[in-house]
């Protein structure tokens, strides 16, 4: 029972964790789980990263940062370390962030994700441009941009919700 | 104003360097890191490219192990839906064996006609070459990306998969090999963007690039001659010129939209194959 405990325990604790690793795993896309909402693509990965390094830096280390990106890169097939140097550029900016912010507030949080998510496509696009062959179309990702921005809000409050039970469960 | 340039330079030199309480590596190092990653990986050095294959077939056996709930998920989806089609499917079946019926006496008879015809011309008829190998293959990954349309399959170099092959899903091409690692092989299908094939038009002489459009199975026939406009319900087939794909593949078809627009859409969908061939040379259907 106490292992059972323990292991139950273990995974709520890092169960962020679990889940930027599971959609590195499945290059997490709207697209592919309802073809139909194709337009409406949009990333898991960043929504994750800004929120967790802006609220709750300390469950999502920055390690699985990384290694999220490389297996975010094998699986989709760009150049290793694209993926990588994409999250660790937003995860900069969200700390820049966090430490010049003095009252936070979810209007201007959500605000501060489009710069924020606009140096991080820069990287992207610019290691794509010069380190592969790969063309894709630039309004895709505008798109996926677009509703990452969009649907900040709704995944704002489903983990703060879950984050505020954890540390009323914890209490 | 040096004041709040000094905050700046504090902000972002707290943001980099700055480790929380569970971090054990600061932002600096694994923004380093990445950027030598990428070095490394663009530099081709041989042992980084077995490196980066052993990475690959790791990351594809777990990622084909974490996606076997949601595919037995789909599974069962798919199950119920073909178990209520069923008798809508066996209908349109009939309808389809028949016609294809009449269609193979059709062709029996054309084949018996052209052999005679071949003799009458002394033509020797063309034998496949004996060197082609053929490997199937199982579709493991379909990773959807905005951006790259490929597959993954089990075999690679192990099993003689080597990039460029050509690989077919039911007798269609459905894309080349572009990278084989040793247990694994990504596929770049051909409604990917970056796919360009040389192709001719049946009843043409007209050549072209056939380039995929990002999207499901439209293509894009560009490079043509300016006064040529396709009709609709013409196969497309490789021409060979690229000296990789063998000439004469069926690829794609044209066919009249809606809005009664001739477009090109490929004759297999890649997002639905399975089990898959590859192939160095022609397969036979």
């Amino acid at each position: 029972m106490k292992t059972l405990n323990t292991i139950k325990n273990f995974l709520i604790k890092n169960l962020i964790v679990l889940i930027f690793y599971f959609i590195s795993f499945h290059s997490f896309d709207v697209a592919k789980q309802f073809p139909d909402l194709i337009i409406f693509s949009f990333s898991l990965h960043m929504i994750i990263i800004y929120f967790y390094i802006l609220k709750f830096p300390d469950n999502l280390g920055t390690g699985h940062i990384f290694f999220g990106g490389v297996i975010n890169d094998v699986v989709i097939g760009t150049p290793l370390g694209t993926s990588s140097l994409s999250f660790l550029v937003l995860s900069f900016f969200t700390a820049y962030i966090r430490n010049i912010t003095l009252r936070s507030k979810m209007t201007s949080e959500w605000i501060a994700f489009i710069p924020a998510l606009f140096f991080s496509n820069l990287v992207y696009f610019i290691v794509i441009n010069n380190f592969s062959h790969l063309s894709f179309y630039y309004i895709e990702l505008l798109r996926n941009t677009f509703f990452t921005f969009l649907f900040f809000p709704i995944f704002y409050y489903l983990f703060n919700n879950f984050e505020k039970k954890m540390l009323k469960g914890n209490a | 104003m040096a004041d709040s340039r000094d905050d700046f330079i504090i902000a972002i030199r707290y943001a980099l360097l700055k480790k929380g309480a569970k971090q054990k590596f600061s932002l600096i190092f694994l923004i380093s890191l990445s950027i030598l990653v990428l070095a490394l990986d663009r530099l081709s050095v041989p042992y980084i490219i077995s490196t980066r294959s052993v990475l690959n077939d790791f990351v594809y056996q777990v990622s084909v192990v974490s996606s076997q709930p949601k595919k037995f998920i789909n599974y069962l989806g798919n199950s119920v839906k073909n178990h209520y089609g069923v008798i809508e499917k066996n209908k349109i079946l009939g309808e389809e064996v028949n016609k294809l019926k009449r269609e193979y006496y059709d062709s029996l008879f054309l084949k018996t006609e052209n052999e005679i015809l071949k003799k009458a011309l002394s033509i020797a008829s063309i034998k496949t070459n004996e060197r082609d190998i053929v490997i199937p293959a199982r579709v493991i990954l379909d990773p959807e990306s905005p951006y790259l349309k490929s597959l993954l399959i089990n075999k690679g170099k192990n099993n003689g998969v080597i990039k460029g092959m050509a690989v077919f899903s039911d007798g269609y091409l459905i894309g080349r090999v572009i990278k084989s690692n040793f247990f694994s092989a990504r596929v770049l299908l051909i409604t990917d963007l970056n796919s360009k094939i040389p192709v001719i038009i049946q009843d043409t002489d007209v050549n072209g690039i056939l380039v995929g459009e990002g999207k499901k199975t439209d293509l894009l026939l560009e490079y043509t001659p300016d006064e040529f406009s396709p009709e609709p319900n013409k196969i497309i087939f490789t021409s060979g010129k690229d000296g990789m794909l063998a000439a004469g593949m069926p690829v794609a078809e044209t066919y009249l939209n809606k809005n009664n627009k001739v477009q090109i859409k490929s004759l297999a969908n890649p997002r639905q194959a399975l089990i898959v061939h590859v192939t160095n040379g022609q397969i036979s259907r």
